[in-house]
């Protein structure tokens, strides 16, 4: 009988998963898992609410004569967010995409129809190209978070001889996982392997950070750097995070109009 | 005070009518305590968070998308503002949190009180504390969002900023930190 691991039974107990019905009636037959329920729960019961001070009608007026005269000035709506470089080159990209779409469909409609597949094929090298521009703007963001998070890893440290916690860089590495598969295939796809195989080489350290242990002796972080290091894993992702930096920053190749 | 009414002191707040988020901080004050307090587990620090949030709340009213809840947005910058604390708080710890969690391993296995001193409860509240405080600030804050406040998953991840997975692994971590620590005493009540 397969038995429900440690997180499994936590969801569980918490009232979420997807399996809860079939964990339900799994307790029911298999009592080390039952068992290991009963710990679980035991445990957290533990856990109570912590006792909140009181704080009376009175407080909200008290918070507010402590900050009144702090008060900061206002930021302003949504558009300052969206002047940032990095989301002005996403839109803008994106935006321009759009408008040649546009374009290509008016020029089909109203051009002479011999030069209809002449046209088609340039409007379809641009949109291709705007394409793969977002592609690899989205890609070189991708690869300086992970930068981020193998450098945390890289450089965690603790007070001499104790555990070193890595659960932050973990949870970094977790929600780097997904993007980084969906860009290995999307780059696989379009041919680029150079970049395909340092996303798989980092999907799988990614991977390794995500299921090792949260904390870390000395010695079995050391393991990981050597493993970081062995892999050059650091170098090749900066490399291509430059290069495709560069390859965004680049202005596009004349395109032939005859 | 009526929802149009909630809606009109919102809409002058954004516009930078500080009276009117006077009221909005007179309203929402205490449950932006009890949630700091119940993230960071200390008065002092739970104040600064309250005071921090509503500072911060203010300056990004303008980001504020009115049809939103301005309860659930408030709760949001207050969990940030209690992780933003707990790991300037954390960097200028001499001690790491692997230290405290092994202290409060070896203080539960060598030093277990009888079980009425245990019943008092106050013992049990005391090692729970320590244990939280070996937690990083996301394993504590999403423990805290799941244990105490009662969020899924799906909400702690909003709330917090992360992908499902991660504050589904943060949970997980807290729970098996706070069970190592913790299961002896468990053991021990019943």
């Amino acid at each position: 009988m397969p038995h429900y691991s440690e997180d499994d039974l936590i969801l569980y107990y918490y009232g979420e998963g997807r399996r809860r019905a079939d964990i339900e009636r799994h307790l029911g037959a298999c009592s080390s898992c039952a068992a290991a329920y009963r710990q679980i729960a035991g445990t957290l019961s533990l856990v109570t609410a912590p006792e909140v001070p009181e704080r009376d009608e009175r407080y909200g007026l008290e918070v507010w004569q402590r900050i009144r005269h702090q008060l900061p000035e206002q930021e302003t709506a949504w558009w300052p967010a969206w002047l940032r470089w990095d989301r002005l080159a996403v839109a803008g990209a994106a935006a321009a995409l759009c408008a040649i779409v546009i374009a290509a469909f008016v020029a089909g409609r109203l051009w002479p129809r011999q030069d209809l597949p002449g046209m088609k094929m340039a409007a379809s090298d641009t949109a291709t190209e705007a394409g793969t521009r977002v592609r690899m703007a989205a890609i070189s963001d991708h690869l300086e978070r992970s930068e981020r998070v193998l450098l945390d890893v890289m450089n965690a440290s603790g007070a001499r001889g104790a555990h070193i916690d890595v659960s932050d860089a973990q949870g970094w590495a977790a929600d780097l996982i997904d993007d980084n598969r969906l860009y290995r295939e999307a780059a696989a796809r379009a041919g680029d392997t150079m970049i395909a195989d340092v996303l798989d080489d980092l999907e799988r350290n990614l991977l390794e950070i995500v299921h090792g242990p949260s904390t870390l002796t000395p010695a079995q972080l050391e393991q990981v750097r050597v493993r970081l290091d062995a892999a050059a894993l650091l170098f090749k992702v900066r490399v291509l995070h430059d290069e495709l930096r560069e390859r965004e920053t680049a202005p596009a190749l004349p395109r032939k109009t005859t | 005070m009526d929802a149009s009414e909630a809606a009109a002191v919102l809409a002058r707040a954004r516009q930078g009518d500080s009276e009117a988020f006077r009221v909005l901080v007179e309203q929402h004050s205490r449950s932006v305590f009890r949630l700091a307090f119940r993230m960071i587990g200390n008065e002092q620090d739970a104040e600064d968070v309250v005071q921090e949030s509503f500072l911060r709340a203010y300056r990004q009213l303008g980001r504020f998308e009115s049809r939103a809840n301005f309860g659930t947005w408030l709760y949001r910058i207050t969990a940030n503002c209690a992780v933003d604390l707990m790991r300037s708080k954390q960097a200028r710890h001499d001690q790491s949190r692997a230290e405290m969690l092994d202290a409060a391993v070896d203080t539960t296995m060598s030093n277990l009180p009888d079980p009425e001193r245990m019943a008092g409860s106050a013992e049990i509240q005391r090692r729970v504390a320590q244990a939280l405080e070996g937690l990083s600030p996301l394993e504590r804050a999403a423990f805290t969002l799941r244990h105490y406040e009662g969020r899924s998953i799906e909400e702690i991840s909003r709330t917090l900023g992360l992908g499902t997975s991660a504050a589904k692994h943060s949970v997980f971590r807290a729970v098996k930190k706070l069970r190592a620590v913790l299961e002896p005493l468990a053991q021990k009540v019943s």
